[in-house]
């Protein structure tokens, strides 16, 4: 019978998803497509954006590699791109971003300021998220035993080790430190929590091979002592899933991701998890993150016509009625957002003084994070020192530099 | 049967070889049915770390969604029947009912057929008749059991879309890799020339040369396209990226030199003589290959067809590269829904999707088997 | 056959393989020996990012790639001869490697490593598959007509599944606490990981790539052996040969051709291993050739590609396959000669 009522549901779903444009308030004439990277935060706003019809999302896992070549040709493949403070600086680099200033003044005078993304004097991208990390743990765990929440990462692993001593748990830590960019995103990380962001000089030589550099790189293997011994493939999936069967107490992580705790369908600790603010990596240091947001930018090879259809469109999904139905998806910068239980962490981490430095929007980092990210594997696995793997990498960013016509 | 006296084996021995046979079917089968599983439970049920929460589904089954005895019975008979029929009706069919000449058409037609008549009984029929029964009877369910990840996927996903997109690229790879493979293969088996060797080479290494080099070479090219060929097409340029046409040939080239070994060896297995009687007969080389080649190369060029197909349905690199989201194949699709940000909802969505990915493959198969191994046999390696 | 009637049934087939695989392949030629680089001028910008509360707002000085007046970047392209590959290879880390007698230095090079995994793997595989595929022929050949197709059937199964998808599933099974990590260590009584250092990983993937590919070798024996000569066979009875004799004497010398087929295709399959890799995460513990160019190629968050040496590691991955083939090659060769 079950089955039955499925297939009505199904029947009926179909009907009424046609062409509804009841959301939008202006009905859209001129196609406007859409490439963004695929989470859930992107598939909320772009599905706001395709109830004023004629618009096409791609929500592509090739995102990165497809972007600026698809931005580059005349015209545009696109209307429309999300992109965030990593993935936006080949579009600056090679110009085909257009500035925004004339579209915010006609249609966007409700944005607020710090959605606004600067160069100079033009507006090249609004924003509508922040992303950071933040402490998920096990309240009734942490209330059982009797512990603290962890402010600095030695109050981390005291309690971790409480944590396992009193077997709760499989493992009292998790975290995202799937070899390459994700063990690379951690170590900078604990590096900009010591160092802020100078991982290059201005002249573009590397800066990130020196105490901090090596410190970043033991705190962070401390941490994968409390971990799974399956550590280098666990990516945020896995730590969320690893979280959500209880399997772990404690996880310093994308907030993004943390809100899937509560989700009753499949998690076993609904209701069991808080957030804290990332704990910092010494006294006086910034918290363990960094501050990332997504927003939408708009290609500069195509008409004036369709890049303000596409402006209005992006303005519609940015609404404060989608952030209403999808409050828990993100930490939304848009008006009408409400911090949840597990955003609170988030926030608290954003708003630490001193607080986390923004991933910076250049070419070096790009470099700086593929060359951690193949060299200081070789660390975990125990076949190189901290030194060497730091010494690696430098080599490595040196020649890919050199490559990128960054070095000489 | 005619195995004489003398070939019939010891006791031990094919003891052995039964066991050995069994442990091998159990090792084949055994990740494929576990993702079948998997796919019909809730996610905490799916994930569970004890295998026997994974068999029975308790989560699932507390949500009211499972499988009476009744239906298990009758799921495990249609099963079977199922098998059987493919296996020994459809051939038969085909091959009975289709216009001289087109047995290809007549094939495509019964396997599409048989799908649709299996997806109406299995999901359309059965489930209300049975629900009424097990209603009737007042049976509780034994086994937890949901469609509900394949509602999503197909229904919710549009997952039919890139079923669509999938059919059309592969009929498209199979179609143009087979008329030029044939042409090529059948060239290069007559032909005793130093530079037919060489040629045959020269693909061998082509076919060595790593496919990400390839598409990356390929990918600035076609998005490009417009504004390079524009100068030659004028305003029609294409856009290449994103075009199913585009794909297919990608896919067409980097099959080709698997296409032309196997087709070469099949060839060098028809006898020489048989065309060049023919072209004694005043026929030339064209004629000769229509009128006496193709009507015996259909088991090779099936056998081909069927290593043709699988390369071009299971593609991910090429596809998820060149294909703009609207027109992605299924597979790409699905490392979609494993790599992006997923929740563990979509994973198992994920996995229905994977199964539903493998269903068409599992028919084919079973349907073209005896083909294969007949068409190996009539020599379409000869190495 | 004249030239021209060959060159009519080839052409088509032969068009496309150049225009989509040679060309490719010599611009990646001639990009090994070059570099591409765009002209970088620093400039002083404010740049304002979104923070929570507020927007941070900073003055810096960025490197940014120069404009030309069509509004795309200017590069220049210079030769330099064998640098890329000097790059990839690493001569000088190599040969300190070698005259210290030190092997983890020498794996701690990318290239090395890589070649060190694909060059096991392939030859690891093959026998293997080999083997597996004629034992499974030989014992369905053995069985009762009737069981037959089904067992063919389920045999085929992991080769026709879709690799990504195979290698998923084969994952699934032993991540963490998959069911037969726990089955496992329920045997053992010890904890198991199977996925936390670099040789449960390589055996994973060994296992992986004979499951998937055994099947394949199985059919084209199985093929081979319906074509067997009874006669044959039974001569050799009659000599008195034993049930191992025969196997050696008649049957693996009428599936030689087919066994040399197999290990053409497997050998080239094996050398571009990747699915594997991404597949099963094992990049911290062992990459492979193709992984490696991919890994070159793939633009970081900046949009940085590494296409010289990607086309470098490329090139070197084409020749290592060469000098592979080439016994296989020879042995081509020859019988093209006997044929004519």
């Amino acid at each position: 019978m079950k089955r039955k009522s499925l297939l009505v549901a199904a029947v009926l779903a179909a009907l009424v998803s046609g062409p509804a444009t009841a959301a939008c308030s202006f009905r859209n004439e001129v196609p406007v497509r859409i490439l963004s990277a695929a989470f859930e935060a992107w598939k909320s706003v772009t599905d706001a954006m395709a109830e004023c019809g004629n618009v096409t999302a791609s929500l592509d896992q090739e995102f990165r590699t497809k972007l600026s070549a698809a931005f580059a040709a005349k015209p545009a493949l696109y209307q429309m791109a999300g992109v965030s403070n990593t993935t936006i600086p080949p579009l600056l680099n090679q110009n085909t971003i257009r500035p925004l200033n004339d579209l915010v003044e006609k249609h966007g005078q409700h944005l607020k300021p710090n959605q606004l993304i600067k160069v100079g004097d033009d507006i090249v991208a609004v924003a509508m998220m922040v992303n950071t990390q933040e402490l998920a743990y096990r309240k009734d765990i942490f209330d059982e035993l009797g512990l603290e929440v962890p402010g600095t990462y030695d109050e981390l692993f005291e309690v971790a080790e409480k944590i396992r001593e009193s077997d709760k748990v499989a493992y009292p830590l998790g975290g995202t430190t799937m070899s390459g960019w994700n063990l690379a995103l951690e170590w900078i990380n604990f590096y900009a929590s010591l160092a802020g962001d100078s991982f290059v000089n201005p002249d573009g030589t590397p800066n990130f091979n020196n105490e901090n550099g090596i410190r970043a790189l033991e705190l962070l293997k401390r941490t994968t002592e409390y971990m799974d011994p399956e550590y280098l493939m666990s990516d945020s999936t896995f730590v969320q899933q690893q979280m959500q069967h209880g399997k772990i107490a404690m996880a310093n992580l994308w907030a993004s991701r943390v809100g899937a705790m509560d989700n009753e369908a499949e998690s076993t600790v609904v209701g069991k998890v808080h957030t804290a603010p990332s704990p910092i990596a010494a006294e006086g240091a910034r918290p363990v993150a960094m501050l990332y947001w997504d927003g939408i930018v708009i290609p500069r090879n195509i008409s004036d016509e369709a890049a303000e259809a596409a402006f209005r469109v992006a303005m519609e999904g940015l609404s404060t009625e989608m952030v209403q139905a999808h409050n828990d998806d993100a930490v939304w910068l848009i008006d009408g957002y409400q911090p949840g239980r597990l955003a609170e962490g988030a926030v608290a981490t954003a708003t630490a003084d001193p607080g986390p430095v923004p991933y910076p929007m250049t070419i070096e980092m790009g470099l700086v994070h593929s060359a951690i990210g193949n060299q200081i594997s070789g660390f975990f696995t125990g076949t190189k020192s901290a030194e060497a793997a730091l010494m690696a990498a430098e080599e490595e960013y040196r020649t890919a530099a050199g490559e990128a016509g960054l070095l000489h | 049967m005619s195995t004489s006296k003398a070939l019939r084996q010891p006791v031990t021995l094919r003891m052995l070889s039964a066991s050995f046979l069994t442990f091998w079917c159990l090792l084949a089968a055994f990740p494929i049915v576990w993702i079948a599983v998997m796919s019909v439970k809730a996610p905490l049920d799916a994930f569970a770390s004890n295998p026997f929460d994974v068999i029975l589904g308790p989560i699932t089954k507390a949500q009211g969604r499972g499988l009476t005895v009744l239906d298990i019975a009758v799921l495990l008979i249609g099963l079977w029947l199922a098998v059987r029929v493919a296996m020994r009706v459809l051939p038969g069919l085909a091959a009975r009912y289709s216009p001289p000449g087109f047995l290809a058409l007549g094939w495509v037609v019964v396997i599409l057929g048989y799908g649709i008549a299996l997806f109406l009984l299995g999901f359309v029929v059965l489930p209300p008749v049975l629900g009424a029964i097990n209603a009737a009877l007042g049976l509780d369910p034994l086994i937890g059991l949901t469609t509900q990840h394949y509602h999503s996927v197909w229904v919710k996903n549009a997952f039919w879309k890139n079923f669509v997109n999938s059919a059309v690229v592969t009929t498209g790879v199979v179609t143009i890799s087979l008329t030029v493979g044939t042409l090529a293969g059948y060239g290069l088996a007559r032909s005793g020339s130093n530079l037919a060797f060489w040629l045959l080479i020269a693909a061998l290494i082509f076919r060595a040369l790593p496919h990400s080099v390839l598409v990356a070479g390929y990918l600035p090219i076609f998005i490009n396209s417009a504004e390079i060929l524009r100068p030659i097409l004028g305003e029609n340029a294409p856009t290449l990226y994103g075009q199913p046409l585009a794909v297919i040939a990608v896919l067409v080239s980097i099959n080709q030199p698997f296409t032309i070994w196997m087709l070469r060896s099949f060839f060098q297995s028809i006898p020489a003589e048989l065309d060049e009687a023919a072209r004694v007969d005043g026929c030339t080389h064209f004629q000769a290959f229509r009128r006496v080649i193709m009507p015996v190369m259909w088991p090779g060029v099936i056998t081909t067809g069927l290593f043709s197909f699988l390369l071009a349905y299971n593609d991910f690199l090429v596809t998820s590269l060149l294909l703009d989201q609207s027109d992605m194949t299924m597979v790409p699709a699905i490392a979609g829904y494993f790599n992006r940000e997923t929740t563990m909802t979509d994973q198992v969505e994920a996995i229905a999707a994977a199964v539903s990915i493998t269903a068409p493959l599992f028919l084919l198969v079973m349907i073209f088997q005896r083909q294969i191994v007949s068409g190996l046999t009539a020599g379409a390696v000869k190495g | 056959m004249r030239f021209k009637t060959f060159a009519c049934f080839v052409g088509p087939s032969l068009l496309l393989m150049v225009l989509f695989i040679a060309v490719p392949l010599v611009s990646v030629f001639i990009q090994s020996f070059h570099v591409t680089q765009p002209v970088i001028e620093r400039i002083e910008t404010e740049r304002c990012t979104a923070g929570f509360l507020e927007q941070q707002c900073s003055t810096e000085i960025k490197n940014v790639p120069v404009l030309d007046e069509r509004g795309s970047i200017v590069t220049t392209t210079r030769f330099v001869g064998l640098e890329n590959y000097r790059a990839v290879v690493r001569p000088d880390s190599v040969q300190a490697a070698i005259s210290s007698w030190n092997w983890p230095a020498l794996m701690a090079i990318d290239f090395w490593k890589a070649l060190r995994f694909t060059l096991s793997f392939t030859l690891i595989t093959l026998p293997l598959v080999i083997g597996l595929g004629l034992t499974i022929a030989l014992a369905v050949n053995n069985t009762t007509r009737s069981i037959r197709g089904p067992v063919i059937f389920v045999s085929l199964l992991p080769y026709i599944i879709t690799p990504v998808i195979g290698a998923l599933s084969i994952r699934w099974l032993f991540v963490g606490d998959g069911i037969l990590t726990q089955a496992m260590e329920a045997w053992s009584g010890r904890q198991i990981s199977m996925f936390a250092q670099g040789w449960t990983i390589e055996l994973l993937m060994l296992f992986y790539r004979v499951w998937h590919v055994a099947p394949f070798a199985f059919v084209i024996f199985y093929a081979g052996l319906q074509t067997m000569n009874r006669d044959a066979i039974e001569a050799a009875m009659m000599d008195g040969a034993s049930r191992f004799e025969r196997l050696r004497y008649v049957i693996i010398p009428h599936l030689m051709p087919l066994i040399f087929f197999v290990s053409l295709i497997h050998l080239m399959d094996a050398y571009r291993v990747f699915e594997e890799v991404v597949g099963f995460r094992s990049q911290a513990h062992v990459i492979s050739l193709q992984w490696l160019t991919y890994d070159l190629l793939q633009p970081d968050d900046a949009g940085n590609r590494a296409v010289s040496r990607a086309s470098a590691s490329a090139m070197l991955t084409m020749i290592g396959i060469v000098i592979l083939l080439v016994p296989l090659l020879r042995k081509s060769w020859r019988d093209h000669k006997g044929v004519r």
